[in-house]
């Protein structure tokens, strides 16, 4: 990947941060029977070390072609789910309410492990010319691997995961306690000025009563510092 | 932040869950934060940690009046001196931007540190869009492309001055303000279409901006940029025609207002081409120019299906 050592380097820290925690957040989730998304950590550990491992080379895990696997496989599923979101089908406790971000997310780590040797390429180049370079040199620099065939594609993808940051940042206030009565039946409290409102969950249906969303901020933030990061990566990749 | 909260019926489901949806004014506000976080994004970009930004920006200073320029030079000079830490600190402020705009508690203060930081961009970093040095061309986006940032900051503002505005810009400002406003961007887009002075190197911009692009867009500029140089006076008759009519638009009948907004789409989107794409494949830009800009402002502006007052 392109871009100052320091700052891919921050980047890496803080997608190992993100695996890390959300490694720590299964745990937890068993330990203290709390709810939590399984599909959405697990695919966020996956990612938090790929992306470290893109970003950084010395993070490097597995091979690219491992890696391009086990994310089409995570597409695979979150499209399953997509689907069966789209379909009305009954929602699980455990999986993911909104799949298709997480689809687009492992689409995107797929796309970018299939066209990773051309930006290495390109990194390499930028880096050579870092200094005294001129903005033609830098417009004539990324001119060439422009030419790869896809690489337009890595555009609406950062599109879309900036766009699901900013919704994520809106339901940080907007729904705190929805985020942890996720699949329960709602109906709305009474209008508040300046806070959310508060939904109040029907005693008749949901998962088992005392089976609280563990720490859902902290879920919405971890997928918040996942899109930035994926979309950095792949405006580097235009 | 009250009035962007609306309760939602009892629904099954998380969909439900949601409990408060978005009003057609905080989308909006969304859409600007993500055009903030976006141009935080791109300001990490390799380039902008070469030599090339602090020269990008010491080149807007040029035709400027001295006063203008010489901050504009100054400038320029600091951020090459420092220029690893300021570059990651502007696109650290954009992405904060972005979130802090995201964030309702503080969407107030992120939309005020907005205006601030877009009329400083607008004097720092785009030398005031060329308008005073002569240089103002629609294909790098003048009047300026983070002007609209500022515009549009505070036309979305949270808060409601005129509920019955026909159209969310003019919610905060009043639809009077809110309409002089349009007038006075897409009117200045008018007139930089028909300067002469102007007129001239658009062609030549439009043709520059092939370079480094994706084959496909490349394409698009390349042609458009000879058509304008065979077709100059007539393109430029045409374009200014078309910006006035977007500018008087918002003061026809809701019903004629809205096929004048559509029509500020369509230029929004094919300035965007003839931008390319503000120049995002190149690895060298810095925002996305000022078409997208455009068309969210061109939203704000969308008569409402039933004003406010009306009923239902």
């Amino acid at each position: 990947m392109g871009g100052p050592g320091w700052l891919s380097g921050i980047f890496a820290a803080l997608m190992l941060t993100v695996a890390t925690y959300c490694a720590g957040r299964l745990l937890a989730a068993r330990w203290w029977h709390r709810r939590t998304e399984l599909d959405t950590d697990g695919a966020h550990i996956v990612m938090g070390v790929a992306m470290a491992g893109m970003l950084v080379p010395g993070l490097r895990t597995l091979p690219t072609g491992a890696w391009e696997g086990v994310f089409a496989a995570g597409a695979a599923w979150f499209g399953g789910q997509t689907l069966r979101a789209r379909r009305g089908a009954p929602l699980s406790s455990w999986r993911c309410l909104h799949a298709a971000p997480h689809l687009v997310e492992c689409a995107a780590m797929l796309y970018m492990f299939l066209l990773l040797p051309a930006s290495v390429v390109r990194a390499s180049v930028v880096r050579a010319s870092v200094v005294r370079a001129t903005a033609a040199d830098v417009a004539s620099m990324t001119a060439a691997p422009n030419a790869a065939r896809f690489s337009f594609l890595a555009l609406p993808m950062a599109l879309f995961l900036l766009g699901y940051v900013v919704w994520l940042g809106d339901r940080l206030t907007v729904h705190p306690t929805a985020l942890a009565l996720a699949g329960q039946r709602l109906e709305p409290g009474p209008p508040m000025s300046g806070a959310a409102p508060t939904p109040i969950a029907c005693p008749d249906a949901g998962p088992a009563p005392g089976r609280r969303y563990l720490a859902p901020r902290c879920a919405v933030l971890c997928k918040i510092a996942m899109g930035i990061t994926m979309g950095y990566m792949l405006i580097l990749m235009l | 932040m009250s009035e962007s909260l609306t309760l939602a019926r009892p629904v099954a489901g998380e969909r439900a869950a949601g409990v408060a949806t978005l009003d057609p004014r905080r989308k909006l506000q969304l859409a600007l934060a993500a055009a903030w976080l976006f141009d935080g994004i791109l300001q990490f970009q390799p380039a902008m940690f070469t030599k090339a930004f602090p020269q990008m920006l010491g080149d807007s200073a040029h035709g400027n009046p001295a006063a203008l320029a010489a901050p504009i030079t100054w400038s320029a000079g600091f951020v090459g001196h420092h220029l690893a830490v300021l570059t990651a600190v502007f696109a650290t402020i954009q992405v904060v931007l972005g979130l802090g705009i995201a964030w309702r508690p503080t969407v107030r203060l992120a939309l005020g540190a907005s205006v601030a930081w877009a009329l400083g961009v607008w004097w720092f970093g785009e030398g005031l869009g060329g308008v005073l040095a002569g240089t103002a061309s629609l294909a790098d986006g003048a009047p300026g492309a983070v002007l609209l940032y500022a515009v549009l900051a505070v036309l979305l503002w949270p808060a409601d001055r005129d509920v019955s505005a026909p159209f969310v810009a003019g919610r905060f400002v009043g639809t009077g303000v809110a309409r002089v406003l349009w007038l006075a961007v897409w009117g200045s887009m008018a007139v930089f279409a028909a300067l002469p002075a102007a007129r001239a190197p658009l062609s030549r911009t439009i043709a520059d901006m092939a370079s480094g692009e994706p084959t496909w867009l490349a394409w698009i500029d390349s042609r458009l940029g000879a058509s304008l140089a065979d077709h100059g006076l007539l393109a430029a008759v045409l374009l200014a025609t078309m910006f006035a009519i977007a500018g008087v638009g918002v003061f026809l009948p809701r019903r004629f207002a809205r096929a004048v907004i559509a029509l500020a789409l369509v230029l929004a989107v094919m300035l965007w081409l003839a931008q390319g794409l503000g120049g995002i494949f190149t690895g060298a830009s810095t925002d996305p120019n000022s078409a997208p800009l455009l068309a969210l402002l061109a939203l704000s502006f969308w008569p409402a299906a039933v004003l406010p007052g009306e009923g239902a």
